[in-house]
């Protein structure tokens, strides 16, 4: 246990990996709420690749006209400005001609991403940037330096969301109410692109560029499967965040594996496992709610048989009238009971109100498509069992236009007594 | 500033623009306070274009929209808007309650919490379309008609006096169409402007005080008697005539 446990987190490097990658993972989960909801995870893959551009770029200027070697500020900077630069070049191209925003996505940032590789390798002798570190991220070898700046980053993008809450919730919800009571929306969304970009710049130097956008947008969609409000998802994701960096660098030191890799493999397990058993929007739920579901079917069959049988019906007459071939029936009558549509009289059921005025709709609906099968000439001993399967269509008013067409009947083919509609 | 006026919407020599294609065309026509007014037309006739120029979201090539006498860019919250259900994303993970908070946004300064009076006003705005008892409810588990009158609800937690509503009625049953209706009636009792995109011709003339028939240029603005004339119909919807001989005569009887 100790050495599996505790151990590594006696180790220097650990612990900087476990409070930087944590900082980072906080703040793209919350961020990366309004990233998923305005479906602009696309964009957050694009701004990661851009950054290398923007690196090599800070990296040259700095040195050439500082002679500063590896400023990080610098770079920082000239991450930022490729970011900005791309997401203008991204909505630019999306507007003017008839490309569509996926692709001018697709289009911009490998072309950014490659002219920063291409940078990169033209001066490799007079900047020092590791193409592999960039790519893959290197969180076991976190800097002092990038403690700080994602600290920085961290609390700088989080006082903004949480000032700014409402505005973001409503902007991202509906931009037009947010307009008209007079939000800057257009604002807020360069406010968020920036947010966005800072984040991933921060976390591109311990996850790398390819993973970056799955630290900023699976916390977050994790998240959305278990929460109805903005506020609880953002707390969840960061939460999620949190867990697959301390889930994963352990996982790393346990199987010596690259961090960056682990971090993400442990956070999309981590979705997967809430993807199926999340109470209300995971694949068990969703099974388990189909396979609970009464059919309507047996539940209107259950209402005539017990109206034609007038007065409290066993179960086994019942049993024989209706049709259940999946043994939905006692389910059925729990859930009518439920509804208040039946009650139960002793060992039998007998009708509500409600259920009695159901009931007699669909008996109206039985014995109104009988009249019409008759009337368009169907064989005699075929109209009750198609009109047994009829009677279910009520919708859009069916039943109302076959009394109308047929002339508002008393009587169905059998002379029994339609009863009249009521809704 | 607001010039005491009869007038609470005016718009004059309106046109917007997509690329070359006019939405609206020279539309002028000043609607009254205290009116339950329906927009009609057929698809794409710019009546969602309409609705979005009084709310000053976008930007008319030229003519200008007043609002209360001031310029509708400018009126941010004296109008409020609730949008085609189509429009609205209805797995976002926001409740009854917040929606309806949502209202009383503007009221609230950026650096508080909501207020218990923002409370109390959410939830008298849910009492009034009878929908308090689902405040815990993500918006996606109502039906078509609860979800109308969630937003109908956020609307009249603005406070404002004009109401704008995208196509209210669309995918709704009779029953709820109904009582979404009651609810207009009564927002106008209250002294509420309401302008709606409608749809469906046949009921217009039931619902509405006045008519605004458009398609690009305005067609005709008035009672239903007035601006349901087959001639103007026939204009405005070419080749589908016979339906509207139907709507015609109802409302003449």
């Amino acid at each position: 246990m100790y050495e599996l446990f505790i151990a590594p987190l006696t180790e220097v490097y650990f612990q900087k990996a476990l409070i930087g990658g944590s900082i980072v993972a906080v703040v793209a989960g919350v961020v990366g709420c309004l990233v998923v909801l305005r479906r602009m995870a696309f964009l957050g893959d694009a701004l990661a690749h851009a950054m290398i551009a923007g690196v090599a770029g800070g990296y040259l200027v700095m040195k050439m006209i500082f002679g500063l070697e590896a400023h990080a500020p610098g770079m920082l900077l000239g991450s930022l400005l490729a970011a900005i630069v791309t997401v203008a070049l991204i909505s630019f191209v999306a507007r003017i001609s008839r490309i569509k925003e996926d692709t001018a996505i697709g289009i911009m940032y490998t072309g950014i991403f490659a002219l920063g590789v291409v940078a990169v390798s033209i001066f490799r002798h007079y900047i020092h940037i590791d193409l592999m570190h960039f790519i893959m991220g290197d969180i076991l070898g976190v800097a002092d330096i990038d403690l700080w700046v994602s600290a920085f980053v961290a609390a700088g993008v989080l006082t903004i969301l949480i000032f700014f809450f409402r505005h973001f919730q409503l902007a991202t919800f509906d931009p037009i109410m947010a307009a008209s009571i007079g939000l800057p929306v257009l604002m807020l969304d360069y406010l968020l692109t920036t947010c966005v970009s800072l984040v991933v710049v921060s976390a591109v130097s311990m996850v790398g560029v390819i993973l970056v956008v799955g630290l900023l947008i699976t916390p977050a969609a994790t998240a959305y499967l278990l929460s109805d409000r903005l506020d609880k998802m953002m707390g969840l994701a960061a939460l999620f965040g949190v867990t697959s960096v301390v889930g994963g660098l352990y996982l790393c030191v346990w199987l010596d594996s690259a961090g960056g890799g682990a971090i993400m493999l442990f956070c999309t397990l981590q979705f997967l496992v809430v993807l199926a058993v999340a109470p209300k929007y995971g694949l068990l739920a969703r099974w388990l709610r189909l396979r609970r579901l009464v059919p309507q079917q047996v539940v209107e069959d259950v209402l005539t048989t017990v109206l034609r049988h007038s007065g409290p019906t066993p179960v086994a007459v019942i049993k024989t009238y209706v049709h259940d071939d999946r043994g939905d029936l006692a389910r059925a009558l729990r859930q009518m009971i439920q509804d208040g549509l039946l009650r139960q009289a002793g060992e039998d059921y007998e009708l509500t109100e409600k259920g009695d005025v159901e009931a007699n709709n669909m008996l109206r609906a039985h014995r109104l498509w009988e009249k019409y099968l008759h009337a368009i000439g169907t064989p005699h001993e075929e109209v009750h069992a198609t009109a047994h399967h009829l009677e279910h269509i009520r919708k859009g008013g069916a039943v109302d236009y076959l009394d109308e067409k047929l002339g508002k009947p008393d009587t169905d083919p059998h002379g029994k007594v339609i009863p009249g509609g009521s809704s | 500033m607001t010039t005491e006026s009869p007038y609470v919407i005016e718009v004059e020599h309106l046109t917007v623009s997509y690329h070359a294609r006019a939405a609206l065309l020279d539309v002028s026509v000043r609607i009254e306070r205290d009116q339950l007014v329906g927009v009609i037309g057929p698809n794409g006739a710019g009546k969602s274009t309409f609705i979005k120029a009084i709310l000053g979201f976008i930007k008319p090539d030229i003519g200008t929209v007043l609002i209360n006498g001031g310029d509708a860019q400018k009126a941010t919250g004296q109008v409020a808007y609730v949008p085609q259900r189509g429009a609205v994303d209805w797995d976002f993970p926001i409740t009854v309650q917040e929606v309806a908070m949502m209202g009383r946004y503007q009221q609230i300064p950026w650096y508080t919490s909501p207020r218990p009076t923002d409370y109390q006003a959410a939830r008298e705005a849910l009492e009034m379309v009878r929908m308090e008892k689902f405040g815990e409810r993500q918006i996606g588990e109502l039906s078509g008609g609860q979800q109308q009158r969630v937003f109908l609800a956020r609307a009249l937690a603005q406070g404002s006096d004009i109401l704008l509503l995208d196509e209210p009625f669309a995918g709704v049953d009779a029953a709820t169409e109904r009582a979404i209706l009651d609810v207009l009636e009564r927002a106008k009792e209250a002294g509420k402007t309401l302008v709606v995109v409608h749809h469906d011709l046949a009921t217009a003339a039931e619902y509405f005080d006045k008519l605004i028939l458009i398609k690009q240029r305005l067609y005709g603005y008035g009672t239903p008697q007035a601006v349901l004339q087959e001639d103007l119909l026939a204009k405005v919807y070419e080749g589908r005539l016979r339906i509207f001989r139907d709507v015609v005569r109802e409302d003449a009887s």
